[in-house]
Order: C-alpha cells, then structure tokens, then sequence
C-alpha cells in the first residue's frame, strides 16, 4: 500500500498554484489528503504531480464579512467545528460536522477539499447546497465563483471544476431560518448510508421558505419537489411527511454494500422527516 | 502488591507499560542491515487460468533484486501441509504461489524483491500475467450442485470433507434414531446463515526472513502463534534439517488464530533471503491483511429438531455447510467438524445427526478463527432453541433449564463424542436472568411494545470444550502435532525465577498469567519471575498453542516443574536444617520444620545458592535448582456460560440499540480477574463485529468487495455495549489448580443471543433474523417482507 511515484510541489501563493496546475497535465490539489493520500497508497489514484496548497499561508482562515462566512481552501474541519463565528452564522455546518470522519481526520481534513472531493455519502457538499454557498475556483486564467450545487450536484466522485482549477475559498451566507441534519451511518464517524439537511424559514401562516438536500445515493441532491410540498404548508406532520415522501421520490438513491436502492430511499424517508421537524421546531422557536 | 497467593490477584498486565507508551517491538520494527522489501502481485480474478506470466520488465526494474514466479521456486520446496486431515478430507496445501490458476482475488502469484517496498511495488506493474477467466464458484451450496465448475481439479468435485456425526454412543447413552423425528409431537426447523468473515489483527501478518550462509541457518522473524510447529514445517518445506531453523516473535498485535496458520509469504520471504544472501522482509498491508489472511465462519446450516409438547428435546439432526474457500488451509476443514461436535452444547441431546460437508468457493482459504467452529455451533444450537420455544410458546429460558444437563451428569459424552467435565449450566443460567432482572425486563417489554417500542431479549447458552487437548486424541482425529505445552522453570542462585514458555502471547497477558503463577507455586513475589518466550532456541517444543490452552496446560506445565523444584528444594533444605525431608515443608517460598517455622526454615534464595554451590547436595541431587514438565492433559476442559442481551429495533431503519447486556462465565478458578475481564470484553465484542457489522462481500465473478477498513466494519467502542459481567466457578476435575480455557469464550454467544434479542423484538411480525451479520439494511429487508 505505497502509493506510485509522483512529483511534488510546495507553491508559496495561489498563483503558484494555479500556474503549475494550467502547466501539468495530471497533478491534483492536495490539502487535508484525508482522502486523496488513501486512493493515492491503493493506487488506485496515480497523480503525475501533487501541488500541495497546504504551504499558502493565506488559505487558512475563517471570517465573516458581507453577511456571510469565507472559509479559505486550508481551513481545518476541526476550525469550522470550534468556530464561534460558524456557530453563529451557519449552525448546519456544525452539526453536519461532527459526523464527518472522527476528530482526528477532522484535524486534517478540509472544507473546500471534501467539496473538490464531492463524495457523494459525504456530508459537505449536500450541507453547503442547502446553505446556499458558493465556491471561488482560481486558475491562471482568472478566477470565477460557482454555487455549490452547480458544482457537485450531478457529479460522482468529481466536480464541474476544470483540472486546472483549485477552489481557494467557500463562502456560506448566513443562515436565515431553523435547520435540521439527520444521517444514518452504519457507525459513528463512517460515510453515511444516507442523509438529508434542511433550513426553513416560517411566517406567520406556516412555511416561507426550505432548502433540502440529501447525500447518499448516486450524487448529493437538492430536493426541489420537497422543497415545494413544504413551502406554503402549515408544518405539521403530514406536511412533512408529505414532502418526505417527495423527497424519498426524487432521492437519487443508489445501491451498494452497505444498503439496497430500496433501503436508502426508505431512510431518506425517516432522515428527512427528522431534519424537517428539527428545522421547523427550530424556525419556530426564532 | 505483597502476597504470595497470586492466583485470583486482580495483578495489572505486566506488557502493558511497554505496549501503551510505543516501547513495543514488533516485526515491522526489526530492521536488519541491508534488509530487502517483498511486495506480492496479487490475483486480481476469483478464478482464472494462469496461461504465462512474463516478468522481464520488472527483473530489469530500478532497486529490483529478485522476483519470484512459480518458475523461480526451488524444486525441492513443497506446499505447507494441513495438519488435520481427517480420513476422508481432500488434500491440498497451501502452495508458495499459485500453480497454473488462481482461485481466489488475493491468492500470490508473484513476488518481487526489491531495495525498497515501493520500488518492489512499483515493479509489480512490470509482471505481464495473461489470465484466461473462468467460471467463478461464490456460493457454497451452488458449488455442492451437479455441473458445478470444480476448482480443484484433483478433487473431482468441489467437496473438501462429507463428514456424519451420527450414533455415536462410545458409553451406550447416544445415538441416531431416525423415526424418533417421524414420531415426535413437534418439529422444530431453521435454516441458519454465518456470514464470513475474520479475526481482524490490529497488527497485520508480516515476515523478515535473515539467512547466515556461513552457519546454514535460517533466523525468521515472524508472529506465528505457534512458533515451534512453524520452525517444523517451515523447515521442512524448504528442505532444511530443523535445526538450521530459529524462529523468533516478538511482541504480536493480535492473533485471533489467523496467525496460527501458515502462509505463502512465509515461503517466499525464506526462499528470497536463501538466494539472496540477506534479509528479506515483507510486511502485509490492511488490504492484504483482508484478502489474504484466512477468513472464518461462513456456514450454512440446517437443523431439525425433535421435542414432545411438554419442551423435552427428543433429537437434533442437520446440516452444517461451510463455504470452505479455495482449498484447504493449515487446519483442513477442523472448524466445521467442531461446529458440528458442538451443536448439541448445554443439552440432554442423545439423538443426534449432523452432517458436516465442506464446500470450495473461490474466495480466500476459511481456517482457523478464535472459537474454531464452535461459535458456529452454538448459534446453531442456541437460534434452534429459541425457535422451539416461540413454537411451543414457552419461555426461552424455562426451555433451556428443562433440557439442560445437569450438574451432577458430569463427565457427560455429548452426542458428537466430545466429553464436558464439569460445569453448572442451570446456574449460568439463573445467574443470568438474575442480574439482568430478566421478570421484569419481561414486564417491560410488554408495555414499551404497546408504545410501538420493539425491544428484545436473547439468551444464549454455550460450552467451550477448550484445552486441546490430550495428543492421543489429536491423534485419533488426525491432527497431526501434539497437545501437550512444556515449560522450563530456572531458579537463579539469588532465588529468583525464570518460566522458559513454548507459547506465544498474542495480547492476552500470557506472560502476566504464568508469572502469577509460578509466583503463586514458588510463593514468591510476582516481580521475581521472569518469563521468556519467543525464541525458538531457548524456549520448549509447543505443538499446539492455542484454543485456550494457556491457563489450563501451559500453567500446569509450570506448577509441575515448580512442584519438581520445591521437592528438590525440601531435599537440600533438609541438609541445610539437619532434618528429615520428611518433617518438612515447602510454603511462602520458605523450607520449614513442620510445626517449627518461625525456628527452623531456609528461604527459596538460600536453598538456590547452596544449589548452585553444590558443596553438599543430597546423593543423586545434581546442581542448579530447575526443572521441565511437559504436561499432556488427560481431557479437555469445558468452559461454559451463558449471555442475555437486551436491545432496541428501530423498525424504520433497522437500527439495533443496546440496552444491556449480561455475560455469566464459568472458566472454573479465576487465576487473574483482570485478564479473564478483558478477554471477555474483546471477545464479545468481537462477535458483535460478526454479528451485526463485518462481512466478507464477494460479487458473483468471486470479486472481493470489502477490502478495506470503509467496508470490512469492525466494531469500535460505540458499537459495543458496557458488559456485566458475572462469574460461576466449577472447577475442572482433572487440571491442577481447576482452570478451564476463556481466551474465547467470549466469542461462543453473542451472534446466537443478539439474533434471538432481534426475533424476540420482533416476534409479533414474525421476523426472524437467522442470517448474520444483522445489518441494518438486511434487517430492514426481512421487516418489509413480514409486513408487506
């Protein structure tokens, strides 16, 4: 389990970065290499070169600023975890991440990084789509900001990002509303079998507004058909399990070891109508 | 801690201050100078023909200094043989590399030596293998059926073993009767599914072979479990005289009996450092670890059992399949012949029929896994007895005590010819039931399952016939290696003592265990015994070493040749007091008058020295204060127990939560509380993996699924429940100080318990879970089909 020969480079700024990914063919972005370091030793990935972005200094941040969080591409998950400033402006992205890995990958472990992964059982990609985020993506041509859910969803193991494109920066706006996050995993801290997240905004009559993803099956989704079952609903249990079973309906549910097609989109079900009446309680409460 | 009554002391583990602060030695830690690295190519097919294999390219590659295709292998090396072979088993070994086809993804096909593990990787890719794909065998009962592609083609079909256990009534009280099935008021019937799966060391197999050309020898560096009877057959696999052999082991991470096999790697390291004159190491990566180390467990069985209305078991007869693997490993089929000694467990089971029927598959070889089989049997018994009781609407534990044997029918000859001598079933049991206040969990369930909460409870029974074991029975089942443990124990002139052992500690505090003791016999302090082993040039001959033999032979070996030493020690000391040996005593590690020991008495330390002096030794008396006993135990000892687990089902999503659960265990006297507590723990938890979360996955082309750590699931702290733990102590007839084996008993019950825990929450939809693992996702499946 040693991973095949490859080059290194150690760029001190994006440019440098950038620049050596528009200049080689095959070199891939390492920064928490919770995942690209495993594929590399089982050779199953091969990269020519490795451009470790893990030396430019000014990737490192969080901060809030014009109404939403910039989360730069080397910020640990473990800084998004203890952040008082994502505490604050976008609790989903805290309470999905204590389910990402355990601690000690979460040590390593990067925001941007599992997003330019895009896993499709992970957690990330479907939590910042239902926040609403977005992505700057640099290459030497310039740089230019994607949504979220244009860059994973659809995508397997992959993302709309070209291969010389590195995302230098995830921006999450503030979250408006009550959230809600429920995953099954087959144990804690493992990718999980599915899983949905929810924010809602209520009014005075019932539902303004939801967001809801789900992870787990062929490519994080957003759920849009239960999205429109619940907006405009009073938020009562048959308004969720109405849009729970949309949601459970549009599911991209897929099969592997660890579940059938069939079982995934019965836990979607269940997942969904937790992290509804979670975001509703919640919304209600504010 | 100052006492001399060691035995039943809560004594902390003497390895851990090294093993907890990194100060181990492992064999990926010993680095020899000038050591060359072995990576292995690996069959990517479960079954296809090798038509050639061109390794041009990575002989020429950078750092390579040998690569070994079967063409490379000395003719004189043979296979590794199975050493139980029963009459009528198969036979094949276990080869250097594969030989003209492969027959399962993992199995070796090459080997490149190389300066580095990553250049040896690296010139993997340089080894052109042309294979021709072949039907894949992948499901044990398929690979029984006429036509079924035969994967050893010298067997003729894919069956290793048909084995019957049937009318065996060596005492007169056991036999088969068939029309007691077309006669009896009920019949009770299962179909059972083990998944496969494995002891999963935190330390992976790895090998350094060093060969001394000038002196002809051959150092390896290795974790056999069972290192004597390794230096025997790797010897005599590379054509060696046995002396030219040394086998070391240093610390292990875990063996779970996956290391007491023998390995190709084992071959191919020998026959690299032999050619090239210098180390040669080869440390198996996680990957390797799980496609290519043996796996266990993978049965199929389907019982029948016989009772009259009132719950009396009249007979149980059935069919044990184990899905084999591509051939036979180091044990042949020795599992599943236990599983099938072991089905009729706690019970007045006397008609009796089992048939045991090895199948091949192309997946990895199935062999030698903690509990070796019995695990198996008792959830076959024990999913069959709660069965029985759902059909006859009895309580699952009333059952039980009715067809239980009873305390005063030992020694009892079980139906399959295995002989208990001891134990207290009805006890366990009640024990059992009492601390987990088993009436009112009974209330409880009734009313959380009003509120829509499926809870469950499971009971599972077990005996662990443990201590192999007498070596004439070895030799009437054909396994050929002895049962007896030898040990040596050396008293230093200062009155201090050294255990020479031939057993190899895998993580249960072997070394504690025998130190407590020879402390305890000797009436010395614990901190005065010193206990060597790993060294097969100093350590005695151990055939066996395994299936919980440290505590009930190993330790006998050591009291015997302590009681050698203090007979000796009485003999001098008697010189020393001016008194007759036989108003002596030895006691406290003292030489005394009787009656007069605080007057007249010498020490341990002052009898050693005049030893050792040897001025004036009684006649016939050589010098030194030491002795060796080999002890050969006259029977195995039977362990026995018993689990209730209580859990939750979550009937959406299959989840299994725990709510308690109770381990009673009768591993007769208690030599350290401690170590008997952890190997509990680990061995329940173990099970749990089995029983819930691991599994071996192979498609239908034989293709292994789960080769790492993100699909094989161990279980980890969260997803074992905290245990109580109880004792009930019956002690063995027949060893010295009454101990019995529990390295695995651990393992025995907890698939049985926790699949009755899940049918019995869910007994009001019908939903039996008789197929492990219980994955949430197969449970959720079986909870569709019942409610449609």
């Amino acid at each position: 389990m040693k991973p095949a020969a490859f080059e290194y480079h150690a760029p001190e700024s994006v440019d440098d970065a950038a620049g050596l990914l528009s200049s080689h063919e095959d070199a891939k972005v390492l920064a928490g290499g919770q995942s690209l370091v495993p594929m590399m030793s089982f050779r199953l990935a091969r990269p020519a070169r490795i451009v470790d972005i893990n030396g430019i200094a000014d990737l490192d941040y969080i901060r809030y600023e014009g109404g939403a969080l910039q989360i730069g591409a080397t910020a640990r998950q473990t800084a998004v975890e203890d952040s008082s400033e994502v505490a604050a402006q976008a609790p989903l992205l805290v309470a999905a991440t204590g389910h990402v890995g355990h601690r000690a990958i979460r040590n390593r472990g990067t925001l941007a990084g599992s997003v330019a992964h895009n896993d499709p059982a992970s957690e990330y990609p479907a939590v910042l789509m239902a926040l609403g985020a977005s992505v700057t993506a640099v290459s030497s041509a310039g740089s230019r900001v994607l949504s979220v859910e244009d860059l994973v969803s659809g995508h397997f193991l992959s993302t709309a990002l070209g291969p010389d494109e590195l995302i230098t920066e995830v921006s999450v706006p503030a979250q408006s509303g009550g959230h809600g996050f429920a995953e099954f995993a087959r144990r804690h801290g493992d990718f999980a079998v599915a899983g949905a997240a929810a924010v809602v905004t209520m009014n005075g009559t019932g539902v303004a507004s939801a967001s809801i993803t789900a992870f787990g099956g062929t490519s994080p989704a957003r759920l849009d058909e239960a999205e429109a079952a619940l907006v405009g609903s009073d938020g009562g249990s048959e308004a969720v399990a109405e849009a729970a079973a949309s949601a459970t309906a549009q599911f991209p549910s897929t099969d592997d070891i660890h579940g059938s097609a069939d079982y995934r989109r019965a836990l979607i079900d269940v997942l969904t109508r937790q992290a509804l009446q979670q975001a509703i309680a919640q919304a209600q409460e504010v | 801690m100052t006492t001399t009554q060691w035995i039943g002391a809560r004594a902390p583990r003497r390895e851990d201050p090294a093993l907890i602060r990194g100060r181990g030695r492992y064999v990926a830690d010993i680095n020899l100078p000038g050591t060359l690295h072995m990576a292995i190519l690996r069959s990517p097919y479960g079954h296809a023909r090798i038509n050639s294999i061109d390794a041009s390219e990575a002989r020429a590659a950078d750092g390579v200094h040998m690569v070994i295709t079967p063409d490379d292998i000395p003719d004189h090396v043979t296979e590794f043989p199975v050493i139980w072979r029963l009459p009528g088993q198969k036979d094949s070994g276990t080869p250097a590399l594969a030989q003209g086809k492969v027959r399962y993804v993992g199995e070796p096909v090459a080997a490149v030596v190389a300066e580095s593990r990553y250049l040896a990787e690296d010139a993997l890719d340089g080894i052109d293998v042309d294979y021709e794909p072949l039907d894949a065998v992948t499901d044990c009962e398929a690979a029984l059926e006429e036509g079924a592609t035969v994967i050893n083609e010298d067997w003729g079909d894919n069956v290793a073993i048909h084995h019957v256990f049937a009318g065996y009534n060596a005492l007169g009280v056991c036999g088969y009767e068939p029309e007691v099935f077309d006669n009896a008021d009920e019949i009770v019937r299962g179909r059972l599914t083990i998944g496969r799966h494995s002891g999963i060391p935190l330390e992976t197999r790895g090998i350094v072979a060093d060969w001394d050309e000038i002196h002809g020898r051959l150092t390896v560096h290795s974790e056999s479990q069972v290192a004597s009877l390794f230096r025997t057959e790797l010897a005599a696999s590379l054509g060696l005289p046995e002396t030219a052999v040394r086998v070391l082991t240093p610390n292990m991470g875990g063996g779970f009996g996956n290391k007491w096999d023998r390995y190709p790697e084992d071959l191919l390291v020998s026959i690299a450092s032999m050619e090239l004159g210098k180390p040669v190491k080869w440390i198996g990566d996680r990957r390797e670890g799980l496609m290519a180390t043996v796996h266990g467990r993978a049965q199929v069985q389907e019982w029948e059992m016989a009772l009259q209305s009132d719950g009396t078991i009249l007979g149980l007869r059935g069919k044990v399949i184990n899905d084999l693997g591509a051939h036979l490993h180091s044990v042949g089929i020795g599992p599943a012949w236990v599983t099938g000694a072991a089905a009729p467990n706690q019970y007045k089971i006397t008609n009796y029929y089992c048939d045991v029927i090895a199948a091949a598959t192309n997946k990895t070889p199935s062999s030698t896994f903690r509990g070796f089989g019995g695990p198996e049997g008792i959830f076959g018994a024990e999913r069959m007895m709660d069965k029985a009781a759902k059909h006859l609407g009895m309580d699952p534990a009333e059952l039980r005590r009715m067809n239980m044997i009873q305390p005063d029918e030992f020694p009892w000859f079980n139906a399959a010819g295995a002989v208990y001598d001891s134990g207290n079933f009805p006890a366990c049991l009640d024990k059992a039931l009492e601390a987990a206040d088993y009436d009112r969990l009974r209330a409880e369930q009734a009313e959380l399952r009003e509120q829509g909460i499926c809870r469950g409870i499971g009971i599972a029974s077990y005996i662990h016939v443990s201590g192999f074991g007498p070596s004439p029975i070895l030799g009437y089942l054909s396994y050929y290696t002895g049962g007896y443990e030898g040990s040596t124990v050396k008293v230093d002139p200062n009155g201090k003592a050294t255990v020479y052992t031939g057993m190899i500690p895998m993580g249960q505090g072997t070394e504690t265990t025998l130190a407590q003791v020879a402390a305890h016999h000797l009436g010395i302090d614990m901190d005065d015994v010193r206990v060597v082993w790993g060294d097969t040039d100093q350590t005695p001959y151990t055939g066996f070493g395994s299936a919980g033999s440290r505590s009930n032979v190993a330790a006998v070996a050591v009291i015997r040749a302590i009681d050698e030493i203090k007979a000796k020690a009485v003999r001098i000391g008697a010189g020393m007091l001016e008194a007759d040996a036989e108003d002596l005593e030895y006691a406290d590690g003292m030489v005394s008058v009787k009656g007069a020991e605080e007057m007249r008495s010498v020490s341990l330390a002052q009898v050693a020295q005049q030893a050792y002096w040897a001025h004036a030794l009684p006649e016939g008396d050589q010098p030194f204060l030491e002795a060796t006993y080999v002890y050969d135990p006259p029977n195995f000892t039977t362990a026995s127990g018993c689990h209730l687990v209580v859990l939750d089902v979550d009937i959406n999503t299959g989840k299994i939560t725990f709510r308690n659960y109770v381990v009673v265990d009768d591993c007769g006297p208690v030599i350290n509380p401690l170590l008997v507590e952890g190997q509990i723990h680990g061995g329940v938890a173990q099970a749990l993996g089995g029983a819930l979360l691991e599994e071996f996955v192979y498609d239908e082309d034989g293709q292994l699924l789960t080769t790492s750590f993100m699909d094989y699931l161990l279980p980890s702290f969260t997803d074992v429940p905290e245990m109580e733990i109880h004792h009930v102590v019956t002690p063995s007839p027949h060893t010295d100080g009454g101990f019995k084996g529990m390295g695995e008993a651990g393992t025995f019950p907890p698939g049985a318990a926790v699949a009755n825990a899940v049918s019995d929450a869910l007994s009001h939809l019908g939903v039996e879970a008789d197929e492990l693992p219980i994955t949430p996702s197969r449970l959720w499946g079986l909870i569709q089909e019942a409610t449609g």
